[in-house]
């Protein structure tokens, strides 16, 4: 457990020197900020425009780890030769990718620690520019809840991220399989739906509909850890579906690792 | 087949028998590689045997190619061999408790750039599972010996080659392993850092301890080990004790003895080769 718990430390820190994360927490401050001064044009819902923009900005700020910072991280690990260091002491692979997954989750919960508490001093900031008034309908919970269901969707991409980087030895391909996980994870939901509605004068055919069959178990459906809109409406989501999404991601997240673990014992690394 | 397939995460928690610590015995040792997808299959090693002894400094060269690095490698489990066998202290390469006595050099400073030396440091410490104290005491003592206590803060963005080999020497130092490997260690310093790597070496074997390594710099090798592989297309195709070495022909008066030696064996084997 101490390897795992070093190696994600050195992950961390070694995150949190890279120059991309201030961008990342530059631009989503930006967004909250344009929130707050945007917000005013809209006569009513001025809470709910300023939650949107600022979960989404959480969410695009969260989201930006995965894509860029993880696959630096475990990627270019294997392509700098960099994980000589950390294998070339009594560390397992097993522990290896364990600890990249710890130290990439802290550093996506770090940063949208810093989010969520600039989006709380911009809802603060639109409650004194505009009056309370507008803020009856806030829900300090709902949005808390929102967050950690959308950090917990970041981990099953950042799960994927480690599979796919394990799988692939060049980063390019990495990120492109992470970005086509990313959409399919997001619209799975609708099009499956979409297939089983039946609509008329639409014809599916059938080698379409297994392959969208097959694709919905093998991706993860990311659109189950979307909240946003409940929690700008300020509505509390049923105990039941936060729990169905904690086992969902916590299933889908040890299912991705111990499959890229298989893959990374067996292969090289020259 | 399927034992490696399904079951990968076994770790071997068997002990090291006190008696071959230190000790490295490779046994008929082969490596294929495939470059790329649907492409022919490149012997890297073939058939390679030899044995390091507790507190000998054993020497491998060769050409450019040789399978020199991959069978380093191999020996910390980096890669796979395809035949053969591979025992460090004793055991698999693989195996945890064989990996906590060795010390590694990679022929590249493999040293997260934005991190500093003290950072990386206390993570060895930390995967050894020493405590803050001692980290901190052998961190000391470890940058000291490799005149890095000055610039342990700086990130390794900063240092320069010589700074960045000797860091990431002061990595493989600070379990202080039974067996240090390096990896073309002398290769890209100046004479002043060569010769700081070679007083490490002599240092870390007088106390008992085992080195082995590759080198393209004949001079050094003849200089430090107690016996030399000479490595070429993959087979070792001599391991001689410089004592033995026999003094070059008129026609190599200008080279040194392993020199002359070296390059004999690889002609000799160019020629049987055409």
């Amino acid at each position: 457990m101490r390897a795992v718990l070093a190696v994600a430390l050195l992950s961390l820190k070694e995150g949190l020197r890279q120059r991309l994360l201030y961008g990342v927490l530059i631009f989503s401050l930006a967004i909250m900020t344009f929130a707050v001064l945007v917000s005013g044009m809209f006569m009513r819902d001025i809470s709910k425009v300023i939650l949107d923009f600022c979960l989404s900005a959480i969410s695009i700020g969260g989201l930006l780890i995965p894509f860029f910072l993880a696959i630096d991280l475990l990627s270019k690990d294997i392509e700098r030769k960099t994980i000589v260091t950390i294998l070339a002491q009594p560390v397992s692979r097993t522990y290896y990718i364990l600890g990249k997954f710890i130290g990439i989750a802290l550093l996506t919960a770090v940063t949208m620690l810093v989010l969520t508490c600039s989006a709380m001093v911009a809802v603060w900031g639109g409650k004194i520019i505009y009056g309370d008034i507008f803020f009856t309908n806030l829900s300090c919970s709902a949005i808390f809840i929102s967050i950690g269901l959308g950090w917990l969707g970041i981990l099953v991409l950042n799960a994927m991220v480690i599979l796919w980087c394990c799988l692939t030895t060049s980063s390019f391909l990495a990120t492109m399989l992470t970005v086509a996980t990313y959409f399919i994870g997001h619209s799975i939901d609708d099009i499956v739906r979409f297939i089983a509605s039946d609509t008329p004068g639409v014809e599916i055919s059938a080698s379409i509909q297994k392959t969208v069959h097959i694709a919905q178990y093998l991706f993860p459906n990311l659109s189950v850890f979307d909240f946003k809109l409940l929690a700008a409406h300020g509505i509390i989501p049923p105990v039941n579906d936060i729990l169905f999404c904690a086992l969902y991601g916590g299933a889908y997240i040890g299912c991705a690792l111990s499959l890229a673990t298989i893959v990374f014992h067996r292969r090289d690394l020259a | 087949m399927a034992a490696g397939l399904f079951f990968p995460l076994r770790v071997e928690l068997s002990m090291p028998d006190l008696n071959i610590r230190g000790t490295v015995q490779v046994d008929r040792l082969g490596k294929k590689y495939t470059a790329h997808l649907f492409q022919k299959k490149v012997k890297a090693l073939s058939d390679v045997t030899f044995q390091v002894g507790k507190g000998e400094v054993f020497g491998i060269v060769g050409p450019n190619g040789a399978g020199k690095s991959s069978l380093l490698k191999i020996l910390l489990g980096f890669i796979r061999c395809s035949t053969g066998t591979v025992r460090v202290n004793g055991l698999a390469p693989t195996c945890l408790s064989s990996r906590s006595s060795i010390g590694y050099l990679p022929e590249t400073s493999c040293l997260y750039a934005n991190l500093s030396i003290h950072e990386h440091l206390q993570f060895v410490g930390r995967v050894h599972g020493f405590t803050n104290n001692d980290i901190r005491q052998r961190i000391k003592c470890v940058l000291r010996q490799v005149d890095l206590l000055h610039a342990g803060q700086k990130p390794v963005r900063n240092y320069s080659k010589g700074m960045a080999q000797r860091a990431a020497l002061a990595c493989a130092l600070l379990c202080e392993p039974d067996i240090l490997i390096l990896d073309e260690p002398m290769s890209g310093l100046d004479p002043v850092g060569r010769q700081m790597m070679v007083d490490l070496i002599f240092d870390y074997n007088r106390k008992g301890n085992t080195v082995l390594f590759c080198s393209h710099i004949l001079t050094d090798v003849e200089r430090i080990c107690h016996r030399i592989g000479i490595l070429n297309k993959g087979v070792l195709e001599a391991v001689i004790a410089p004592d033995d070495l026999p003094q070059p022909p008129k026609t190599m008066r200008n080279k040194s003895p392993l020199e002359a030696f070296f390059l004999e064996v690889i002609s000799r084997n160019t020629e049987e080769k055409h």
